[in-house]
């Protein structure tokens, strides 16, 4: 039964993913009526430390969240090209890449971004190979139109979290962004509007 | 060109928008309270259908007013750089901003409840009534006839008080102000792209939204197919609109935590939502998930509605809270 382990992983992400954008979402809840409270009932609070204090403390929130998710981000894109044991060597191998970069350069968001960088090198390739038809690839919907579009809507997400992480005071941005923003744009379309 | 000029086809272009706009702001009133009163009471439902389409005949009548009243802002609001005596641009507002939101919502969902084929007849009554709440809204809180664009045209008449004052620092500070924000806010791509986007997505979400209501009525799966395409079709135009903002804001509020302003995380969690819906949607035949799905549309509506107002009552970088 090879099929059992990887629904099992893809089932483990997706439901990570879940549980940290549930989380993000309830922190900015939270964050928004928090906001809407202190600016109510205290004194010039938006202009003093108080502001301030709470953009350090929502910051420090979201940041295991935001990290998370770039995480389990990653984690998604093997699970299409290889077999279990395969995947396990290969997204261990990804953490593992992101890790080291961030250590040897003592930043989080170096780490992450050679993580993400390398999640969009394996992401283009499950592109390619969509548009090309090759077997092997896995996924949980029908139809080649939404195969594309899924491939095209996580590689547009790995670009959009890398020029968030990693590029948004460099000339890069903008060009980065707007492929992102293609790849996002035409993957949704697919994903949800493609007959087959 | 002496400052007279542009102050003058200023004047005249706010009177005769007051003029036309105010009568017109009754009649807006007036059909939107007929199409609310025929949409509640389920009297004389033949009639509900022409009476949505005098309230948007009356709605684009009136948009086409504030697109001319924009024109004539844009001829009067040549900037000049006191410095240089070179003229810097001209501003054409987009016609969604400050005191026109509202409007265009209501204008834009009331195309779309005439548009509509699909169970367009049993969604009509919620539709009426949505356009009608967003009509009245339109005219009694924004007031874009009688007090149009406050904001704009504080600064622009503060501009041209200024140069026409003949006192340097003071034009030149007046200057400083408007044209900074011509060039990160009334005069950029993305006012043309962003706001139209999300409230074409807002009046997708209404309709979907109010086949969601009938079928937790009536309990037909037939509407549940219906709100799922009109969710899908506000879907992507959410998901791109939101993308383009991101550009923008790292331009506009570089500086400012803006990622936590109150509009931001609501237009996040918006988003989050309806992703889990129309995912959600993905496993309808499964039992008892259509609850779960119904849930998820209506907390997607409510996150909708508390999106718009977060505007208006969180402050921060997206906001004109105080």
């Amino acid at each position: 039964m090879p099929a059992t382990p990887r629904r099992t992983w893809d089932f483990i992400l997706m439901m990570l993913t879940v549980v940290l954008l549930a989380a993000l979402g309830a922190q900015s809840l939270v964050g928004t009526l928090y906001v809407w409270w202190a600016q109510r009932t205290i004194a010039g609070w938006l202009q003093g430390p108080g502001y301030a204090s709470y953009v350090a403390l929502m910051n420090a929130f979201a940041t295991p969240l935001v990290a998370g998710i770039v995480v389990v981000l990653g984690l998604c894109v093997p699970k299409r090209l290889f077999e279990r044991r395969t995947l396990v060597a290969v997204s261990a191998g990804l953490v593992l890449l992101g890790v080291a970069w961030g250590v040897a350069g003592r930043s989080l968001q170096n780490g992450m971004a050679a993580y993400l960088t390398a999640a969009a090198g394996l992401q283009a390739v499950v592109a390619v190979l969509t548009v090309q038809r090759s077997g092997g690839l896995s996924y949980l919907t029908e139809g080649r139109g939404r195969h594309l579009g899924s491939a095209l809507l996580h590689l547009g997400f790995i670009v959009f979290c890398l020029v968030v992480v990693a590029l948004q005071d460099s000339a890069l941005m903008l060009p980065v962004f707007g492929l992102s923003a293609l790849l996002l744009g035409a993957g949704s379309a697919m994903s949800f509007y493609a007959k087959g | 060109m002496s400052s007279a000029e542009p102050a003058a086809i200023l004047d005249g272009a706010q009177s005769t928008l007051a003029l036309l706009g105010a009568p017109l702001g009754y009649a807006l009133l007036i059909a939107s309270v007929v199409v609310f009163g025929l949409a509640v009471t389920r009297l004389r439902r033949e009639w509900l259908r022409p009476a949505l389409a005098v309230l948007g005949a009356l709605l684009v009548f009136g948009e086409g007013l504030l697109v001319w009243f924009h024109w004539r802002l844009w001829e009067a609001s040549a900037l000049v750089d006191p410095r240089t005596g070179a003229t810097t641009g001209r501003i054409f507002v987009a016609p969604w901003t400050e005191s026109e939101k509202l409007y265009v919502w209501a204008l834009i969902l009331v195309a779309m409840t005439l548009l509509a084929r699909r169970h367009a007849r049993e969604m009509e009554p919620y539709l009426g009534g949505s356009v009608s709440a967003l009509t009245v809204g339109a005219v009694l809180i924004g007031r874009p006839f009688t007090h149009p664009l406050p904001d704009f045209l504080a600064s622009l008449k503060g501009y041209l008080a200024a140069q026409g004052s003949g006192n340097g620092p003071a034009w030149f500070a007046a200057f400083q102000q408007l044209d900074s924000m011509r060039r990160y806010y009334y005069d950029t791509w993305y006012m043309w792209v962003h706001p139209p986007l999300l409230f074409f997505c807002y009046g997708a979400f209404v309709v979907s939204f109010a086949a969601v209501v009938l079928m937790l009525r009536e309990r037909r799966a037939a509407y549940e197919t219906t709100a799922y395409r009109w969710a899908r079709l506000g879907y992507l135009p959410l998901t791109i609109g939101m993308l383009l903002g991101f550009p923008w804001a790292l331009m506009s509020w570089r500086g400012e935590a803006w990622w936590w302003s109150g509009k931001v995380d609501m237009s996040i969690l918006l988003w989050l939502l309806y992703t889990a819906y129309l995912h959600g949607r993905l496993y309808l035949r499964r039992e008892g998930m259509w609850k779960w799905v119904a849930v998820l549309a209506v907390l997607s509506f409510v996150a909708l509605v508390l999106t718009y107002l977060t505007t208006y009552v969180v402050p921060g970088a997206h906001s004109v809270a105080g």
